[in-house]
């Protein structure tokens, strides 16, 4: 299937993989029309979904990225967020995990000056560092702050999804590592996977939609509140994260 | 200096190629105007000796500033050569290219010592300048474009901002020329020759402090409809207005030093010619404060607009 496809698409690829599929599917489903028609239409579109009631701010996801993406230090794949708001006992603290949005319509994408950073079929933003001359450019376009430049590779680095793991099989890093079940990955294409399921039947919202960039990774239950929201003087509201600079951008 | 993803040699290339251009666009254009008889020769001669060297300089600190350079891959921004799409980046590389090759050609031609109109390399010299105005405009444009492409980075975000960057090329492609040629003057024995060097200045000084008059405005709109919105951009823009962390950098460099002084000098010079139609003489030191304080200007500009961008970011998430 697709998951295995790193490569760029190719309509040869494509036409040839299709008529195959349906040959198969041809073969196993004696003609049925509807049958040909899914087997060649079916392509994953892998996102993901994070409640955060679920999450308890505990890092797993952070350290097993490193750990699987040898992130260099100082870079962050994936992070977390803390927002503070109140003061004790009318107190909270509210946990919000980040990483690439994997969007639909990314603005990293169309400002790449050499085609390096590109969209899967599968739906995955990827960077092929053999390409990417470290322009930065990407960078500056991502509404997430996603992207940083890998020092070793010298070209931009960011959350893939850990498109390795999946080519064999296994979910990304952080949806292992997440022992509350805070993270679902899935295929959302497929309306009868977890993750479509659990986005039909809940509230789910996107980071920074007004940017146009329609992500695929849905957040539950999302405290937005920040700093600009301090309108009164004993509100307390402060946001941090465990990245360098300390601050959401 | 804060850290941040692009930083001086991004600052120093917005400038030096934003001076390169308007200085190509300059001397081609009084070229171009001043006819058959070469009136304004040896300004078009400054100018297209001055702008290939800065945009030269600017795309090596390019280079040298990209994350494959750094990493030890030398020669791979010559990716950027395999593909052309609607990147501001790829289009300004392509056009960077040209503008490189069609300057050092135009310079070419007034190389030789004894370069006159009408002499051999006059054909070369006047199809160059009328490629090489459309091409500094480009490139001139495209700065401004590069950074107003990103909706990420409110501050940026703007239409009028490649305007603002278009003005403030030519206005130091200008004053480069206007410096080049106060220091290199000579006093000419001719005073066919000495009145011709009086009367470019002035051509120079009056169209130089037009450009910053249309600075001025297109600052003014810019910051006027910032403020007068809500959101993401009133809160970018904040930085430089009064109170913001880069207030200072902006109003006494920016505006005072790089607009408001020159402008004032300037506007003291000339105001005798066009008014009470008096004598315009071309006064070295004049000639040479002037452009510094127009490239000082030019500088912070560029300056303060690729920081502010990046220390402001979308309000909320």
């Amino acid at each position: 299937m697709n998951i295995l496809n790193t490569k760029k698409p190719s309509s040869r690829r494509e036409f040839i993989k299709a008529v195959s599929t349906a040959s198969v599917a041809l073969a196993s489903t004696a003609l049925s029309p509807s049958a040909i028609a899914k087997a060649i239409e079916h392509k994953p579109r892998y996102g993901m979904l994070i409640d955060t009631r679920r999450c308890v701010g505990c890092h797993a996801c952070s350290i097993s990225c490193r750990a699987e993406n040898n992130v260099p230090e100082a870079h962050h794949r994936s992070w977390v967020e803390y927002t503070e708001k109140g003061t004790f006992p009318d107190a909270t603290l509210h946990f919000l995990p980040r990483l690439c949005n994997q969007c639909s319509t990314p603005q990293c994408t169309s400002v790449c000056p050499t085609n390096a950073t590109y969209i899967r079929d599968d739906g995955i933003v990827v960077i092929d560092p053999e390409i990417c001359i470290g322009c930065k450019y990407c960078i500056q376009a991502c509404p997430y702050d996603a992207r940083f430049i890998n020092p070793e590779t010298g070209a931009a680095d960011k959350c893939d999804f850990c498109v390795d793991r999946l080519a064999v099989g296994m979910e990304p890093a952080c949806v292992a590592s997440c022992f509350n079940r805070a993270r679902i990955f899935g295929d959302l294409n497929d309306p009868n996977s977890e993750i479509s399921r659990m986005i039909a039947k809940n509230a789910v919202t996107v980071l920074r939609p007004e940017m146009g960039t329609k992500p695929n990774v849905f957040y539950i239950g999302i405290d937005y509140a920040d700093e600009h929201d301090v309108r009164f003087p004993n509100q307390h509201i402060r946001v941090t994260t465990h990245r360098d600079d300390n601050k959401r951008r | 200096m804060h850290e941040t993803t692009w930083g001086l040699p991004v600052v120093l290339y917005l400038f030096m190629a934003g001076l390169g251009a308007g200085a190509l666009t300059t001397s081609a254009s009084v070229l171009l105007r001043g006819g058959p008889t070469g009136k304004y020769f040896d300004v078009a001669r400054y100018g297209a000796f001055i702008a290939p060297i800065p945009v030269m300089l600017g795309s090596a600190l390019l280079v040298f500033e990209l994350g494959s350079f750094q990493a030890g891959h030398w020669f791979r921004f010559l990716n950027l050569y395999l593909v052309i799409n609607m990147s501001p980046m790829s289009i300004g590389t392509w056009l960077l290219s040209a503008f490189l090759g069609v300057s050092i050609l135009y310079a070419y031609t007034f190389l030789s010592r004894d370069a006159a109109p009408g002499d051999s390399k006059e054909k070369l010299r006047r199809m160059t300048a009328w490629v090489g105005i459309p091409l500094g405009i480009g490139v001139a444009v495209y700065t401004g474009v590069l950074l107003g492409a990103l909706p990420a980075r409110p501050f940026w975000n703007s239409p009028i901002l490649a305007l603002l960057f278009l003005l403030s090329s030519l206005s130091t492609g200008i004053a480069s020329i206007i410096l080049v040629r106060a220091i290199m003057h000579r006093r000419q024995l001719n005073d066919a020759a000495e009145a011709n060097y009086h009367e470019s200045g002035y051509i120079l000084s009056t169209t130089d402090t037009l450009l910053i008059g249309l600075e001025l405005m297109t600052i003014f709109l810019f910051l006027m409809y910032a403020h007068l919105t809500i959101g993401h951009t009133r809160d970018a823009v904040g930085v430089i207005m009064f109170g913001g962390e880069l207030s200072i950098m902006f109003w006494f460099w920016v505006i005072a030093i790089g607009l408001l002084i020159p402008a004032g000098i300037e506007l003291a010079v000339i105001i005798p010619r066009m008014i009470h139609q008096g004598k315009y003489l071309s006064h070295r030191y004049i000639d040479i404060i002037v452009p510094v304080t127009v490239l000082i200007g030019g500088f912070m500009l560029r300056y303060v607009v690729l920081i502010a961008g990046q220390i402001t970011f979308p309000i909320g998430l």
